[in-house]
């Protein structure tokens, strides 16, 4: 399954969604998708499926303001830590 | 009602689906059970390590957030008689909490010993900001799968209070009572990032604001001067997911404090009688309990009987629903 499918599927498990139902370029919070609890959610999910580590001064709308900012931000940051 | 025939959740629980044997998705997915466990054991041991890492490096060690509830009574207890730290506790007054839970707040806080301050917002902006949860789409539809759309406004202001009052006192942990159920997993511990949280909220905020005033403000955030003086902000634990309790052993474990439980709340509460207008309103909105994701979970885990979750979920006294919902002015007097 590839990152795009494992944040996709995670993402509409957990909030009730599914694909197809929200916007992927515009951010899960104005959509009212998630809370900060979802925010928490999907940095520990993150971690645990793809090995990113999320830096508390990365937390912002930049890298997680809507799926395709954050499933940039993981490719990122593995980008820079594996090469 | 239909309901699992394994735990409590209603038929109109989102994303619920029952099989031939009436046992929901949730009881049958056995890995919840076994990622959660290995969520809590690493949480235990983080939580173990900051903890002896900063223990007596400040005036507090931590800020107990006490409702007067079982629940967070345990957790002041553990707080001081477990982790050994030194507490400020705090209790938000909201106008709705039971005579008797004061009288455990101060017993409880007395008997171990900590300082204690009480917050006791305007009441007339805090009654708004309840009825505009009640009647207007304040939060996500996911958060309210676990809590009551009034219930998430007090405990915002709660967190509110917390982080200004740690980092003004510059008390690097904020404990909390919450179980397994009431948050996810993964929320057990977790460092407070204030500028986007806020940014998650800000919706709702404007939502509150609108027919509550700016005075909203004031509990829901925190001053930008305040936020440019913080280096790092505390860290949030819930001491209590990471025991295994049933409610008769908290019980057991707080009633030598002097604690003991009030009769007039209902079944899903042991201090706030406001409970029983949110829980009442979630229903009809939403066709189900927000206490049945909790309970769910504590009867997979085995700290609850189904027969104890059902007789919680159907004590919501009618006259405390009606007599709170006409001093909100929600129902005619």
């Amino acid at each position: 399954m590839s990152d795009r499918d494992k944040l996709m599927d995670f993402i509409c498990r957990n909030f009730m969604v599914e694909e197809g139902e929200f916007l992927l370029d515009e951010s899960l919070i104005d959509q009212g998708i998630i809370d900060s609890f979802g925010l928490l959610e999907i940095s520990t999910f993150l971690k645990k499926e793809l090995g990113v580590e999320t830096a508390q001064e990365d937390m912002n709308r930049e890298n997680f303001g809507s799926f395709e900012k954050i499933l940039a931000y993981s490719s990122r940051k593995r980008e820079a830590v594996y090469g | 009602m239909d309901r699992c025939s394994n735990c409590v959740l209603s038929t109109s629980f989102p994303g619920l689906e029952l099989d031939e044997n009436g046992v929901c998705n949730f009881c049958r997915d056995e890995s919840i059970v076994t990622t959660e466990q290995k969520i809590i054991d690493e949480s235990a041991v983080q939580v173990q390590q900051l903890i002896e890492g900063t223990k007596g490096k400040n005036e507090y060690d931590a800020l107990v957030c006490y409702s007067g509830g079982k629940d967070s009574t345990y957790t002041l207890m553990a707080a001081v008689e477990k982790y050994g730290m030194k507490i400020l506790s705090f209790t938000l007054d909201n106008g709705y909490i039971s005579p008797k839970a004061f009288e455990n707040i101060n017993k409880v806080v007395e008997t171990l010993g900590v300082d204690h301050f009480t917050f006791k917002p305007s009441k007339t902006v805090f009654n708004k900001m309840i009825t505009t949860s009640a009647t207007e789409p304040v939060y996500a539809k996911s958060s309210l799968r676990r809590i009551s759309s009034g219930c998430n406004t007090c405990i915002s202001i709660v967190n509110n209070l917390a982080l200004k009052t740690a980092l003004e006192k510059n008390i690097p942990f904020i404990l909390a009572g919450f179980t397994l159920g009431q948050i996810p997993a993964n929320s057990i511990i977790y460092r407070n990032n204030y500028p986007f949280f806020l940014d998650s909220r800000k919706r709702g905020l404007e939502i509150l604001k609108t027919k509550a005033g700016n005075a909203v403000n004031n509990y829901l955030t925190i001053s930008e001067e305040l936020q440019k003086k913080t280096v790092e902000y505390p860290y949030v634990i819930n001491l209590l997911c990471m025991e295994s309790l049933t409610e008769n052993q908290i019980i057991e474990a707080i009633t030598p404090l002097g604690w003991e439980r009030p009769g007039d709340v209902d079944g899903c509460s042991s201090n706030c009688r406001l409970n029983t207008f949110n829980n009442i309103i979630h229903q009809k909105k939403f066709g189900y309990s927000p206490y049945e994701l909790e309970l769910s979970h504590l009867i997979r885990k085995n700290q609850l009987t189904r027969e104890e979750a059902l007789e919680k979920l159907l004590d919501q006294p009618r006259e405390i629903y009606e007599s709170i919902g006409k001093e909100l002015g929600y129902l005619d007097n």
